[in-house]
């Protein structure tokens, strides 16, 4: 078996395993026709309604679903990639929710409080976002590396700091928006025009540039991890930081770039939510897309593409969740899915030792063979 | 101002036993070296179990299937951080995505969206003689598990302290090879400890659904099992460590709620957002100051292996 299909294959047996366990559920509490017809309407609901468009229906049938997969894809993507990085260089970033918090709010008031032309405007936000993350995370690794905080810890500790003081303060006090009457509304301003992302298919879709932008970070990060002395560096601190000190490696510096790295990745995933659907800060982020993001870096292998391809796969199931409700099956079932696969995965040494005693069956089956 | 200070502490000892036993099945199994970050889902389930189960039994009994479901969560942790040697913080992470969906989707399907239906209240007790005493009458007049929560951290530090098997337990967090060289399985330590964690956040979630709240909400326990993870932090890993910042935790939250409702202007110097900041704010601060000295058993979160060193 080759080496790099061995490494994805528990992921994929996870994901299959996770399927099959959520799918015998519904059929217990329900019927395995529903169990099936439910994961029909999610397959449609998260890539469009194929059948349905050959029969007739307009295109619209295909691109909304699958500009709402791509819209949870891109977070997902986004915060797969600040753990997945924080990973490479030897730190749990736990505290991807709390960086993206920050992210969506800096995108938020920037987008609503400077009057900037949309070239500008929205590289500003985006910018704005990632600072505000790369801030936070970069908090935790200096504890991690001045002070020898555990950064499982701090992050745990930053994400609710985060959620309570813009949740619970900010945007119900200073950063409140008013709306046009004179009214409060929930949450901050609405953000200007030309601070929001262009959708890429007009009325198609809601598909935006969110979309691009994460999957081109992707495989940026993919080929500066792979291809670039700092990103050898990185991942030889991950390896073993000691060596890599031994060997010449600014460990610190590596640390708190890449740590600052993952932390600019979780606050763009805000930024795309508010500057792409949201529209604003609203009063609470909702989906937990930070936590999410250590399901979809684990289940990518800690691989920029493992997780870019992870979130698409989840972003399809997601979207289609919205559909599972027609048919009585609460639309956070594909959630459910994902931290059953995050839980297998997490067994990851229960399937290579299966794994191995197949191949051992095997091979010495194939010894048998000749002798009889 | 007595009369004040009466209500706060009274609601203070209401609030507090769900996160008491938390934090106390935390330091129970961090002692051990198993990271218990899953302490949330477990919480989750508890709460779940024993709200279903209130519906149709007893009470106690409701809160005895808390504690199995939290004890059950606590078993796919230790198959897979014991037995399999998986990361303690990859499983802890799953088994609360795995709790927070899987219950809305329980709730949703056997009870919709709103929660169970309200439970009966819980029997309060009068302690003969206190009621009447001012300040301290505010310890009378709470239903069972909050006696039980003033009881049990000292129980819990006197087990980990004074008996050979807490010094078992402290050992195997610490150095685990050395309870390997004494012919003492340390597995079997690590299960134990992890189980007990995970019957007693079991029961913690348990009593927030039966006692505290008399439901059980779509977000219960709305991350109290984190603040639980602070209390254990705050209090460096020790019960009564632990019981403390639970209780000093519990009386800020008791304060902020009591100021909300009597000077609402206080609360526009200081928001209210900033108050509930505050625990996670002092356990960083605290381990900033701590530094490398952290009080964190030495081998937690490494999985045991008999020929590593």
């Amino acid at each position: 078996m080759p080496e790099r299909l061995r490494q994805a294959l528990p992921s994929v047996l996870s994901v299959l395993l996770a399927l099959a366990v959520c799918w015998s559920l519904i059929a217990l509490t329900m019927t395995p026709g529903t169990a099936t017809a439910a994961y029909v309407e999610m397959l449609w609901g998260g890539i469009g309604n194929w059948p349905a468009w050959l029969n007739g229906a307009a295109a619209t049938v295909i691109t909304r679903p699958l500009g709402e997969a791509a819209m949870k894809a891109a977070l997902l993507t986004l915060t797969g990639l600040s753990v997945a990085v924080a990973f490479k260089v030897g730190l749990f970033n736990i505290g991807a929710q709390g960086q993206m918090i920050l992210g969506a709010l800096a995108a938020a008031v920037v987008g609503a409080h400077v009057s900037l032309p949309a070239v500008l405007h929205i590289p500003a936000a985006l910018v704005a976002a990632a600072l505000a993350g790369a801030a936070w995370a970069g908090l935790a690794a200096l504890l991690k590396l001045y002070r020898g905080v555990h950064e499982v810890i701090s992050t745990i500790m930053l994400n609710w700091v985060a959620l309570r003081l813009v949740d619970n303060w900010l945007v119900i006090g200073p950063l409140r928006g008013v709306a046009e009457g004179g009214q409060s509304i929930t949450g901050t301003a609405e953000i200007q025009a030309t601070a929001t992302l262009p959708r890429l298919l007009g009325e198609l879709s809601r598909l935006n540039l969110g979309f691009p932008l994460a999957l081109l970070l992707a495989v940026v990060v993919w080929l500066w991890l792979e291809r670039t002395r700092t990103g050898f560096e990185t991942r030889a601190v991950g390896l073993g930081a000691e060596a890599a000190r031994t060997a010449g490696v600014p460990v610190a510096k590596r640390t708190g770039v890449a740590m600052a790295l993952a932390g600019a990745m979780a606050g763009l995933a805000g930024a795309v939510l508010v500057l792409g659907t949201e529209g604003r800060y609203p009063g609470t982020l909702g989906a937990p897309y930070g936590f999410d993001g250590i399901a979809i870096a684990l289940i990518g292998n800690n691989h920029p593409l493992g997780a870019m391809g992870a979130a698409l796969f989840f972003g399809v199931l997601r979207a289609g969740g919205t559909r599972m409700q027609l048919l009585d099956v609460h639309k956070s079932f594909p959630e459910l899915i994902q931290g059953l696969a995050l839980l297998f995965v997490a067994g990851r040494m229960v399937w290579l030792a299966l794994l191995r005693r197949h191949e051992a069956a095997a091979s010495v089956a194939s010894v048998e063979v000749p002798r009889a | 101002m007595l009369e004040v200070l009466h209500a706060l502490l009274f609601s203070t000892l209401d609030a507090v036993p769900a996160l008491v036993f938390a934090a106390l099945g935390a330091v129970l199994s961090e002692r051990a070296g198993v990271v218990f970050v899953g302490l949330e889902g477990m919480m989750r389930v508890g709460a779940f179990c024993a709200a279903v189960a209130a519906l149709v039994m007893p009470m106690s009994l409701a809160v005895g299937v808390g504690m199995l479901a939290g004890a059950a969560l606590a078993a796919v942790h230790g198959f897979l951080s014991i037995r399999w040697r998986s990361d303690q913080v990859v499983s802890g992470i799953a088994l609360n995505l795995v709790a927070l969906a899987g219950g809305t989707f329980l709730l949703e399907s056997l009870y919709g969206p709103n929660g169970t239906p309200a439970l009966p209240q819980a029997a309060r007790w009068d302690v003969p003689g206190l009621a009447s005493v001012p300040v301290l009458g505010a310890l009378s007049g709470h239903s069972a598990p909050t006696y039980l929560a003033l009881v049990l951290p000292f129980a819990l530090q006197a087990l980990l302290t004074r008996t050979p098997l807490g010094l078992r337990l402290r050992a195997v967090g610490d150095k685990p090879h050395a309870v390997a060289t004494l012919g003492l399985s340390v597995a079997g330590l690590r299960w134990g400890a992890v189980l007990g964690g995970g019957l007693l956040a079991g029961l913690g979630g348990a009593v927030l659904s039966t006692c505290v709240l008399g439901r059980f909400e779509q977000h219960t326990p709305a991350g109290l099992g984190f603040i639980a993870l602070a209390a254990m932090v705050f209090g460096r890993w020790t019960p009564v460590g632990a019981f403390l910042a639970a209780l000093f935790f519990a009386f800020g939250d008791a304060l902020r709620i009591g100021l909300a409702s009597s000077a609402p202007g206080l609360l526009e110097v200081v928001p209210q957002g900033m108050l509930q900041a505050l625990p996670y704010v002092l356990t960083l601060a605290l381990l900033t100051l701590q530094g490398q000295r952290s009080s964190a058993p030495a081998a937690l979160g490494v999985p045991y292996e008999q020929e590593s060193r």
